[in-house]
């Protein structure tokens, strides 16, 4: 009750408090339903109360505010009802659409106390609030930016956002270290909350970090799991969204979870959907170059064996062939020479036949010609020889003849000259001393006298008559003693000469 | 990206050598060096997927030390 105080009423705080409760506990019977955004939960854990404070803004300026009540019995069967339906817990900064009744404690003013949240007005407020976000990003043209990066032939160095104990990145860990074929991958932890409203700003935080050291990346891999599928709305979160779509490298998202694709998913290069399946599509991509890389090895290695038995066969067959057509050839000229050599024997034995042939009828017309030209001869000599003895004969006899016939003549003239001359001689050598002067002048004369009678008397005048001149050496023959048998006889005639060979010689 | 070229033109390379001798236009004599150098190729590019020369430390070591830098804000 209220007391004076120098003249004054005066109440105290709880009377007034009292008696707003009472006013307004008359004015508000009922429970009414209030949307407003969920600005904090503020939720004490250690008693399990929460005290939430509410706002309305507009344009981002609150233009109401008040704090409110959600007692632990109803925090909890909300919370319940949230993770069913939203997939999200009550969490700052949500619309809620609210049940609640306006209630005034003296102590802690006026609140609302929350009896009820529905949670598909949530729902479509996350869904408003995500394609928000999209259309903002399309409207900037940020939407597909990450998409447009190239991803390198061989991503082969990840930047991992991820959280060290979580599943899903222990998955990723197993699928690809160690891996069967011997790929190395290189990766490092950048480790960041990744659900829930921190980790918007964890995961931004993380992206900065790795933008410091982008030349050592080829991509980064947003790694979730294990974390079922609560408190992914920050994956609709546009600040979150826009550091994803500018990102310099591809951004890969893994964060395992089987409602709709979030923005964040939505916008990065590639949405792996699981941890495993990311380690999945960085291994295919070393498939994709290791394959083809061993399939040429393949074929290399093949082609080369088969192009080097190839030649190896060809060189064997040009081998067997250079050697077959060398033993024919050889064999060819081996029999031409036969051939040739049976040809120019038979040829040669044919012309030394013929030469030889013709040599003996050479021969035989040779001898026979000689034959006949001897015979001839023969036949000539032996007829011309008895008529040449017959006239040697008749000659021979006949100068004997003769020469006995002259030799005699001589003789006797010579005798009867001498006889006749004797007397006279010896009167004359008488007479010749004294008178040898006169003598010999009429001797003179009478030389002259008898050369004249010689002159006339020309022994060929005596030849005329029949006789004739024997020579022997050019000399007259005038003894028998002066020629040898075999001697060369000429016999001079008044008309000629006889040339004859003396072959019997008598001495008379 | 330099990288990938260097792997495309390898592999690209290879891919050439491997053509030409499965078509037949190379000889015995250029076979071997077509070989060798397909070799190489083929060990550049699996090196390439069985190695890294990145190393977290250097990494780690390079980001404490431009921790000062300005495009920092979450720390």
């Amino acid at each position: 009750m209220s007391e004076v105080i120098n003249d004054k009423k005066v109440f105290t705080l709880e009377e007034v408090g009292l008696s707003i409760k009472k006013t307004l506990t008359d004015r508000y019977t009922s429970s009414f339903w209030v949307k407003a955004e969920m600005n904090k939960l503020n939720h004490y854990s250690s008693f399990g109360h929460c005290y939430p404070d509410l706002v309305q803004r507009n344009n981002g300026k609150v233009i109401a505010e008040m704090k409110a009540i959600l007692w632990k019995t109803d925090y909890t069967r909300i919370q319940e009802k949230f993770l069913q339906v939203l997939k999200e817990p009550l969490k700052d900064g949500i619309q809620i659409l609210f049940c609640a009744k306006i209630v005034f404690e003296p102590e802690h003013g006026i609140r609302l106390r929350i009896f009820e949240i529905d949670p598909s007005y949530s729902l479509g407020e996350l869904e408003l609030e995500k394609q928000a976000t999209i259309n903002r990003l399309k409207a900037e043209g940020l939407f597909n930016k990450n998409k447009l990066l190239k991803l390198p032939f061989l991503p082969k160095r990840i930047a991992v956002i991820s959280v060290q104990s979580s599943k899903g990145y222990n998955d990723f860990l197993q699928k690809i270290e160690p891996n069967p074929w011997g790929y190395r991958l290189f990766h490092m932890l950048f480790p960041s909350l990744l659900q829930g409203d921190r980790a918007v700003t964890e995961i931004i935080g993380q992206l900065n970090r790795i933008k410091r050291v982008i030349h050592h990346f080829d991509a980064v891999a947003i790694i979730r799991g294990g974390g079922g599928n609560i408190g992914l709305s920050c994956y609709n979160h546009y600040a979150l969204c826009k550091e994803l779509a500018v990102f310099p490298l591809p951004v890969l998202t893994g964060i395992g979870h089987a409602t709709n694709e979030t923005v964040a998913e939505m916008v990065s290069h590639k949405n792996c959907i699981t941890p495993t399946d990311l380690a999945d599509f960085l291994l295919q991509k070393y498939h994709n170059v290791s394959v083809p890389l061993q399939e040429l090895e393949k074929k290399l290695t093949a082609r080369s064996d088969l192009l080097l038995k190839e030649t190896k066969t060809s060189l064997a067959n040009a081998g067997k062939y250079f050697q077959s057509i060398t033993k024919n050839s050889l064999l060819d000229a081996n029999n031409s020479i036969v051939n040739k050599s049976n040809i120019v024997r038979m040829q040669s034995r044919h012309i030394l036949k013929i030469q030889s042939n013709a040599c003996a009828a050479q021969e035989n017309d040779l001898v026979k010609t000689a034959n006949f030209l001897l015979k001839m001869n023969h036949r000539n000599i032996e007829n011309t020889l008895p008529i040449l003895k017959k006239e040697v004969l008749l000659n021979i006899n006949a100068s004997r003849n003769c020469v006995n016939q002259l030799t005699g003549n001589l003789y006797k003239d010579s005798r009867i000259i001498f006889i006749k001359l004797q007397p006279e001689l010896l009167f004359l050598n008488n007479k010749m001393d004294s008178s040898i002067k006169t003598t010999f002048l009429q001797i003179d004369k009478e030389i002259k006298s008898i050369e004249y009678r010689v002159h006339l008397g020309d022994p060929i005048n005596l030849l005329k008559r029949g006789y004739t001149i024997t020579l022997v050496n050019n000399k007259a023959l005038k003894s028998s003693k002066e020629v040898n048998e075999g001697d060369t006889l000429t016999t001079v005639t008044a008309d000629g000469k006889v040339t004859s060979i003396v072959t019997i010689k008598q001495n008379i | 990206m330099s990288e990938d070229l260097k792997y495309s033109s390898a592999f690209k390379e290879l891919q050439e050598i491997v053509s030409e001798i499965e078509s037949g236009e190379i000889s015995v004599d250029e076979l071997s060096e077509k070989v060798k150098k397909a070799a190489q190729l083929i060990k550049f590019c699996k090196t390439k997927l069985t190695s890294t020369e990145e190393d977290v430390n250097n990494i780690l070591k390079e980001l404490s030390s431009s921790s000062t830098s300005i495009d920092e804000p979450f720390g």
